[in-house]
C-alpha cells in the first residue's frame, strides 16, 4: 500500500529563494520555500534478492542541523552527488522492526547507524576503511546494491525517518533496552557522533577544551568529553540562557556567552589578546582544544581564533563556509573533521585502548544518563511538519533542544 | 514604551512570520481543532458558492475541454433523483474532481462538496482557500482512520449538501482501481442517502499521478454515471463497498462494450474486475497506461 | 467543551500577555517562571431561560412551598431587588433580573396580590436613577410600579426601618419596615462573586448604618479570610450577616429567595481576544487587539470613558434558584464554583493584579484613587479559597493610571475622605476610631444621599475597610504606572515599569521571588492548596 512521508525534492527556485531571502525571512523556509511535501509514496518493498534487510517503523525521529541545513539550501553543491533525490530525510531514528532481520526478530526496538556502507551496499571486499571498521569513511557510498545515498535519511531507495517506514540494513541496526524510554533514545544517534567527535579531538590529560556551542551537538559532546576523555578545564560557549544552564548542569567548568569567549579563554590561558581593524580579536595562545559545535561561520572562527598555537580544532557541525582560514596557517593548527560514527572507535580502557563499535557504546552509556530523555524540548505528527521545522529552526530561543518527529501519530 | 517598541515585542512575541506556539504548560488543554483549522464554510454561502460556480464554468470546464477530449455520458441517470447524494468515482488522477465537478448538472453542482485530503490540500492557507472555493472542499483527515475524517462530511450531508468523495483514498499509482475504504458507504448507511457512481475512463493515461498538466495531443476522456444506489436496511458496510465498486465496473465494461452486453454480464457476475492484472508493478502499469480508443470521427490529419 | 482554568507557567514560547490598567490594557512580557492564573472557559447558559425561572419558582429548595402557593390575595408582599453594583459589566438587556421580576409579578396578578412594593436593595449606596432602574427591571415593571410602588431603599430614613434588637453575638439587626412588615419578600438576587446572596440579600441590603456597622468593620474585615469564602469561620462577615439573617427568620420575616448564577462571558465579541488565551488569538485577533490599543491611547479621556461606559456583557444565566435561603445559596455557591473555581498550588512571593476599569461602585462613574485600593487590594486579591495567592509579607503589584478623579454627584464623601482622612494616616484602625462616626452621622452626607445619588457618608471608609486583610497581608504594594500623588496619598508606591516594580519588590521579598499574575477579569477564585 502506502506509506505516509515527508519527502524532499528537487526544486530550483526554492532554494535560490531559501537562499537569497531565507535569511531575512527565515518564516518563509517552513512555508512556501521549504522544499518538502507531504506524500503517500508507494510502500518499501523488501529487497528479495540480498539478505540483511528489514522494514523499521520509526517512533521518533529526530530533526538535526544538518537537516535543517539542507531544507534552507545551505548545503555544499559538493554533496549532490552523494545523495539520490528525492529522498526522505530523518537519520536520527529509534523504532520497532516490522520483519525479522537476521538475529534480532521483529517487534525488537532499534536505533540506526545511519551510514549506508559497504556493508549495506553488498559491496564485498568491501572499501579499506570498512575493512579496519571504520564505516563513516567508506569510499563506496554511491555505488553496490543502492542508489547513491551516504546515509539513510539521504538515499532514494532507503527512506528516511520523516516517515511510516523506512528500510534498514543489519549492519546499520542496534537493538535498545525496552527500559529506555524513545525521548532517549531517539537521542543515541548525536550522541554517538559526539562521542566520536571527543575522540577524534585526541584530548590529552588535563588539556583545556573549548566547546563553541551547547545545543544538542554541543550538549552530547560536552558529556562526551567528561565520559570518554580526561580532559581538564572545559569551557563551553552557548548563546541562549536555557543552553548556558544545560552546560552548567553536564558539568561544564565555565560557561560563558558568545561574545566573551575570548575574554575567558585568554584568563584560562593567560594569552596575548590583539585585535584586528577589521574581524574578531585572536589569542596567541589558547585552548589546547576546541570543538566547533555549531557549524555556523563565527563559531568557527572563535574556535580557530581562541586556540593555542599547535592546538587542534574539531569540526563537529557542516561548516558554513566563509570562516577565515589564516589562523590554522599561522598558528600552525590541527584542522579535524568530525563526521558522524559510523563503525568503532578506540575508547579508553584503563591504560590500553579497546576498539569498540560507537553505537554500541553509546547505547550504553545513553541508559544511563537521565539528562538525555530531557534534551527532546518536543515530538510532531508528520502533518505538522512545517510547525515542527519552523521550532526547530528557532530551537535555540525557544529554549527547545531537540526537536523530533512522531511519525505514526 | 515607545510605539516601535511596542511592536517589536508583539512581533516577537506572537512569532509573526513563523508559526504560532503554544506555551508548555498550557499544551494539555489546547483545544483539538477538528475543523476549526481548516475552516472551509465560508466557501459554501451564496457568495461563495456564486464565485465557485462562476470559476468552474467559465474557466475550469473550457480549460480542460482544450486540454483533453472531454465526453459526458449518463448525467440523465440524476433527473429524477431528489438530492443530497454521495458522487463517488474511481480515482487516477487530479483531473478527477474538476471532471465531475464541471459535468454535473447546475443544480447539483450548486449543493456539492468536495472531499479533499487534508494533509494535501490543506496544508497552506493558499491552497486551504483554493480548495474551499474552487471545489467547496472539506478537509479529510486521511492519517486519522475510522470515523474521524467522515465527521465534516456527516454534517454537511445532514445539512443537505452532496458530496464527491474517492473510496480509494488516494490516486491510483497504477491506472487500476485499488481497494475500496469505507468511510463512504458508513456515511450513506448511516444518514440514508443514496450513492452516485461515477466512472471515470482515460483520467490515468491523459495526467496519472506525478503529472500536473494533462499530457499534450488532447487525450481522450470519458466521464460516465450510473444509476444512483441506495443502501438497504441493515446492510453491512462491506457489502456496499462491494456494490460501489461493482456499479463502477459496470460503467467501465459499459464504456468498452455496449450497454446492453454490459448489463448482460452483470446478471451473469462477469464483469470484468477493475483491479488489473497480477504481477510485477511493470506489468500493471504497462496495462493501466493502455491508451482509450477516441471516439467519433477520426480526425483527417490523424 | 469548556476547559477548566489552569496555572501557566511562562516559558520561551509564551507571547505578551493581556494586563488591564484601569480603562485600557497593555501586553506585557511576564519573567520566565512567572505562574499566570487563567479562568476556566464560559460554561454554556442554560438553553430555556424561561423555563429555568418557571422551574425554579414552582420547584423551591429547602423549607418552602412553590412561590404561587405562598401568594394570597390581600396579603403585603415585598419584592426587593439587587442593585446597580451587579452583574459587572452590565448585563445586556433583558437583564435577568427583569426576567424573573416578569414571572414573580404575573403570578402575583394571577393570585389577585394587590398590595406589592418593589424595592432596589441599595441599603448604603447610591440611589438608582429611573434610566438605571428602567434598564435594570424592563419597561413593562417600570411602567407599572414606578414611582410610587418602585423606589430605592431610604436607610437613612429613620421612621422606615424597623428594630429587631440584636443577636446573641449583640449585633443589631434592622431593616426595612416595609419589608419587615410584610407577609412575604421575595429577593431577586443575582449571584456575580461568592460574596453575594444568601442571608446577606436581605440583612444587608434593605439594612441601615446601625446595622452594618455590626460587621463592616476592619476587625470584622481582618477576620475574613477571605470574604470570597462563605464557609463557616472563614469569613467574619459572613458569619455576622447569617447571625442576623437566621435573628431576621426567627423573628418570622419570611424570604422567598431566588438567585441565579451567570456564566463568565464577560466581553462583547467586538472585544473577543478579551476572552481568549493569548497564545490561542488568530491573527485577526491581535490585530483586533492592536487597533484597540491604539484607538483606546489616543482617544480623549471623554470618549474612553463612554466607550468603556457602554460595554455591555453578553452574560449567559448558568442557574436559577428560589426557595429557602440557605438551601438556595448553597446550590447556588456550587454553580458558582463551577464556573470560577481554579486549583492553585502553592503561594508565591509577589502578586500582580492588573486592575480593571470597573467596579461594584463606579457604574456610571469613575473609579476613583480609593475604589482602585478597594478593587485590587479588596475584591481581586480576596478571591481566593483556603490563602492568599501570595505570601504573608509578600509584594503585590497592581496596575492602574490612578489618576486623582472623582465624581461629584456620586462619590462627594469620597473626596473629603481622601483629602482629608488619608492625608492624615491610611492606618485602617485609627481611620475607624477617628473619622468613621463623624462622617457616617453628617447631615450633608445624609442628605445628598436621601436625595441625589451619592454613596452614604460611611462608604469610603468601607471601601477602606475592605482592602484592610490585603493591606496587612502583603508587606509592600507598587503600582505600575500610577499616577504618583494619588499613589503616595494611598500611602503606596509606583515604578513605571513592571521591571522597576519587582527590583524594588526585591527589597522586602530577596532576589529571586517567585510571581504569579492573576490574569482576570473574567473573575475567578484561586483555590490555593
Amino acid at each position: 500500500m502506502t506509506t505516509l512521508s515527508l519527502q524532499y525534492f528537487r526544486s530550483v527556485p526554492r532554494y535560490v529563494g531559501a537562499r537569497t531571502i531565507g535569511a531575512k525571512a527565515p518564516g518563509l523556509i517552513a512555508g512556501p520555500l521549504a522544499p518538502l511535501r507531504l506524500a503517500t509514496l508507494k510502500d518499501l518493498e523488501l529487497p528479495t534478492d540480498r539478505p540483511g534487510w528489514a522494514r523499521v517503523k520509526p517512533q521518533l525521529a529526530g530533526i538535526c542541523g544538518s537537516d535543517l541545513a539542507t531544507i534552507a539550501g545551505r548545503t555544499s553543491f559538493y554533496f549532490s552527488p552523494l545523495v539520490s533525490l528525492p529522498f526522505v530525510p530523518g537519520h536520527e531514528v529509534v523504532g520497532e522492526l516490522l520483519d525479522d532481520c537476521e538475529d534480532l526478530p521483529a517487534g525488537t526496538r532499534v536505533v540506526l547507524s545511519s551510514v549506508l556502507a559497504c556493508a549495506a551496499r553488498g559491496e564485498d571486499p568491501p572499501c579499506d576503511n570498512c575493512a579496519s571498521g571504520r564505516t563513516g569513511r567508506c569510499d563506496r557510498v554511491t555505488i553496490g546494491h543502492l542508489k547513491p545515498g551516504l546515509q539513510t535519511g539521504f538515499c532514494q531507495e532507503t527512506g528516511g525517518g520523516w516517515s511510516r517506514a523506512l528500510l534498514a540494513h543489519r549492519s546499520q541496526l542496534f537493538a535498545v533496552p525496552e527500559s529506555m524510554p524513545p525521548s532517549a533514545a531517539v537521542l543515541v544517534e548525536p550522541f554517538a557522533c559526539a562521542i566520536h567527535a571527543a575522540l577524534r579531538a585526541r584530548i590529552e590529560p588535563g588539556a583545556s577544551v573549548l566547546l563553541v556551542g551547547a545545543g544538542t551537538v554541543g550538549i552530547l559532546t560536552l558529556i562526551a568529553v567528561k565520559l570518554f576523555t580526561q580532559a581538564g578545564r572545559v569551557t563551553v560557549a552557548a548563546k541562549h540562557q536555557k543552553q548556558r544552564a544545560a552546560a552548567t548542569m553536564a558539568g561544564a567548568d565555565e560557561v560563558v556567552r558568545p561574545e566573551h569567549v575570548t575574554k575567558a579563554v585568554r584568563r584560562d590561558a593567560r594569552a596575548v589578546k590583539l585585535t584586528p581593524e577589521r574581524g574578531p580579536e585572536f589569542l596567541l595562545g589558547g585552548a589546547d582544544v576546541a570543538i566547533e559545535c555549531t557549524g555556523s561561520r563565527r563559531g568557527l572562527d572563535a574556535a580557530l581564533r581562541t586556540t593555542k598555537a599547535g592546538g587542534r580544532v574539531v569540526l563537529s557541525g557542516i561548516p558554513e563556509g566563509g570562516a577565515d582560514l589564516t589562523p590554522v596557517w599561522f598558528r600552525e593548527l590541527e584542522l579535524v573533521g568530525a563526521y558522524t560514527a559510523g563503525g568503532v572507535d578506540s575508547f579508553p580502557d584503563g591504560t590500553t585502548t579497546v576498539e569498540r563499535p560507537t553505537f554500541e557504546v553509546a547505547v550504553e552509556t545513553a541508559a544511563t544518563l537521565p539528562i538525555l530523555e530531557r534534551l527532546v524540548g518536543a515530538t510532531y505528527p508528520l502533518d505538522r511538519w512545517r510547525e515542527a521545522i519552523d521550532h526547530a529552526m528557532a530551537a535555540g530561543k525557544l529554549g527547545t533542544f531537540k526537536v523530533a518527529f512522531a511519525p505514526q501519530e | 514604551m515607545g510605539a516601535r517598541d511596542e511592536l517589536r515585542e508583539m512581533a516577537s512575541g506572537f512569532r509573526w512570520g513563523r508559526r504560532p506556539m503554544v506555551p508548555r504548560s498550557a499544551e494539555p488543554y489546547v483545544e483539538e481543532a477538528d475543523d476549526e483549522g481548516f475552516p472551509t464554510d465560508w466557501a459554501r454561502t451564496k457568495a461563495g458558492t456564486f464565485a465557485r460556480q462562476m470559476i468552474l464554468n467559465g474557466v475550469m470546464d473550457p480549460l480542460h475541454r482544450s486540454q483533453i477530449a472531454l465526453r459526458v455520458y449518463g448525467v440523465d441517470a440524476l433527473d429524477d433523483v431528489e438530492g443530497p447524494v454521495i458522487f463517488y468515482s474511481n480515482h487516477s488522477s487530479h483531473l478527477d474532481a474538476t471532471l465531475i465537478m464541471c459535468s454535473m448538472p447546475d443544480r447539483w453542482q450548486r449543493t456539492t462538496a468536495v472531499g479533499a485530503a487534508r494533509d494535501y490540500f490543506f496544508d497552506v492557507w493558499w491552497r486551504q482557500a483554493f480548495t474551499a472555493l474552487v471545489y467547496g472542499g472539506f478537509a479529510i483527515d486521511r492519517a486519522k482512520g475510522g470515523t474521524g475524517a467522515i465527521d465534516k462530511a456527516r454534517e454537511l450531508v445532514l445539512d443537505g449538501w452532496s458530496l464527491v468523495v474517492f473510496p480509494e483514498g488516494t490516486r491510483s499509482p497504477d491506472g487500476h482501481m485499488q481497494r475500496f475504504r469505507h468511510g463512504a458507504a458508513r456515511l450513506a448507511l448511516e444518514c440514508g442517502v443514496g450513492l452516485a457512481p461515477v466512472a471515470i475512463v482515460g483520467a490515468y493515461q491523459a495526467m496519472p499521478k506525478g503529472r500536473l498538466w494533462p499530457r499534450p495531443g488532447r487525450p481522450p476522456v470519458t466521464v460516465r454515471y450510473g444509476d444512483v444506489l441506495y443502501p438497504q436496511e441493515g446492510e453491512p458496510h462491506q457489502e456496499l463497498s462491494r456494490r460501489m465498486q461493482q456499479a463502477v465496473a459496470e460503467l467501465f465494461d459499459e464504456d468498452r462494450s455496449t450497454w446492453f452486453d454490459a448489463v448482460g454480464r452483470a446478471e451473469r457476475g462477469q464483469t470484468p474486475s477493475l483491479a488489473g492484472p497480477q504481477g510485477p508493478s511493470w506489468v500493471r502499469t504497462w496495462e493501466g497506461t493502455r491508451p482509450v480508443p477516441r471516439r467519433g470521427k477520426p480526425r483527417v490529419w490523424e | 467543551m469548556p476547559r477548566p482554568g489552569f496555572v501557566l507557567d511562562v516559558d520561551e514560547r509564551t507571547p505578551p500577555l493581556l494586563v488591564n490598567q484601569g480603562e485600557g490594557f497593555r501586553m506585557q512580557k511576564f519573567p520566565l517562571g512567572t505562574k499566570v492564573i487563567y479562568p476556566p472557559d464560559a460554561l454554556p447558559g442554560v438553553k430555556d431561560a424561561h423555563g429555568e425561572i418557571r422551574r425554579a419558582l414552582l420547584h423551591p429548595l429547602g423549607d418552602s412551598k412553590p412561590l404561587p402557593e405562598l401568594l394570597f390575595s390581600g396579603m403585603k408582599l415585598t419584592i426587593a431587588i439587587d442593585d446597580i453594583s451587579i452583574p459587572l459589566p452590565p448585563m445586556r438587556t433583558p437583564d435577568i433580573r427583569q426576567r424573573i421580576l416578569e414571572h414573580v409579578i404575573e403570578m402575583a396578578a394571577r393570585a389577585g396580590v394587590e398590595d406589592v412594593e418593589l424595592i432596589v436593595a441599595t441599603a448604603l449606596h447610591r440611589r438608582m436613577t429611573a434610566r438605571e432602574i428602567r434598564r435594570m427591571v424592563g419597561e413593562r415593571v417600570f411602567r407599572s410600579f414606578w414611582p410610587d410602588r418602585l423606589s430605592n431603599f431610604d436607610a437613612e430614613d429613620r421612621d422606615a426601618l424597623t428594630d429587631f434588637g440584636t443577636t446573641d453575638k449583640g449585633e443589631e439587626v434592622e431593616i426595612s419596615k416595609r419589608a419587615a412588615e410584610s407577609d412575604l419578600i421575595v429577593y431577586v438576587n443575582i449571584n456575580l462573586v461568592a460574596m453575594d446572596g444568601g442571608h446577606k440579600s436581605v440583612a444587608v441590603g434593605l439594612a441601615g448604618y446601625r446595622s452594618l456597622r455590626h460587621h463592616h468593620n476592619v476587625h470584622t474585615m481582618l477576620h475574613s479570610t477571605s470574604y470570597m469564602d462563605p464557609r463557616e469561620g472563614r469569613s467574619a462577615i459572613n458569619d455576622s450577616v447569617n447571625r442576623m439573617g437566621r435573628k431576621l427568620s426567627d423573628d418570622g420575616v419570611k424570604v422567598f429567595q431566588i438567585e441565579t448564577t451567570l456564566n463568565s462571558d464577560t466581553f462583547p465579541s467586538n472585544m473577543g481576544f478579551l476572552n481568549k488565551r493569548e497564545w490561542e488569538w488568530s491573527m485577526a485577533d491581535q490585530g483586533l487587539m492592536m487597533a484597540a490599543k491604539k484607538m483606546n491611547d489616543v482617544a480623549p479621556p471623554r470618549a474612553r470613558r463612554d466607550f468603556f461606559r457602554r460595554i455591555e456583557a453578553p452574560y449567559k444565566v448558568t442557574g436559577v434558584n428560589a426557595g429557602e435561603v440557605e438551601a438556595v445559596h448553597a446550590r447556588t455557591l456550587e454553580n458558582l464554583h463551577r464556573q470560577q473555581l481554579v486549583e492553585v498550588q502553592g503561594q508565591s512571593d509577589i502578586a500582580i493584579f492588573g486592575i480593571p476599569y470597573l467596579g461594584p461602585y463606579n457604574v456610571n462613574s469613575i473609579l476613583n484613587p480609593i475604589l482602585v485600593h478597594c478593587l485590587g487590594l479588596g475584591y481581586l486579591f480576596n478571591m481566593y479559597r483556603n490563602k492568599p495567592i501570595v505570601k504573608q509579607g509578600g509584594v503585590a503589584i497592581l496596575y492602574h493610571p490612578v489618576p486623582w478623579e472623582f465624581n461629584q454627584i456620586h462619590h462627594p464623601s469620597y473626596i473629603d475622605f481622601f483629602e482629608e482622612v488619608l492625608a492624615e494616616t491610611t492606618d485602617p484602625k485609627t481611620i475607624e476610631t477617628k473619622f468613621e462616626e463623624r462622617y457616617a452621622t453628617d447631615p450633608w452626607y445624609i442628605h445628598l444621599y436621601r436625595t441625589s445619588h451619592a454613596y452614604h457618608g460611611v462608604h469610603p471608609f468601607y471601601m477602606w475597610y475592605w482592602g484592610a486583610h490585603g493591606r496587612d497581608h502583603v508587606g509592600d504594594v507598587i503600582f505600575v504606572g500610577g499616577e504618583p500623588k494619588s499613589v503616595a496619598r494611598l500611602g503606596y508606591r509606583r515604578a513605571d515599569s513592571l521591571r522597576d516594580a519587582i527590583e524594588m519588590a526585591k527589597d522586602t521579598v530577596g532576589s529571586t521571588p517567585s510571581i504569579t499574575y492573576f490574569h482576570a477579569p473574567p473573575i475567578m477564585i484561586a483555590d490555593v492548596r
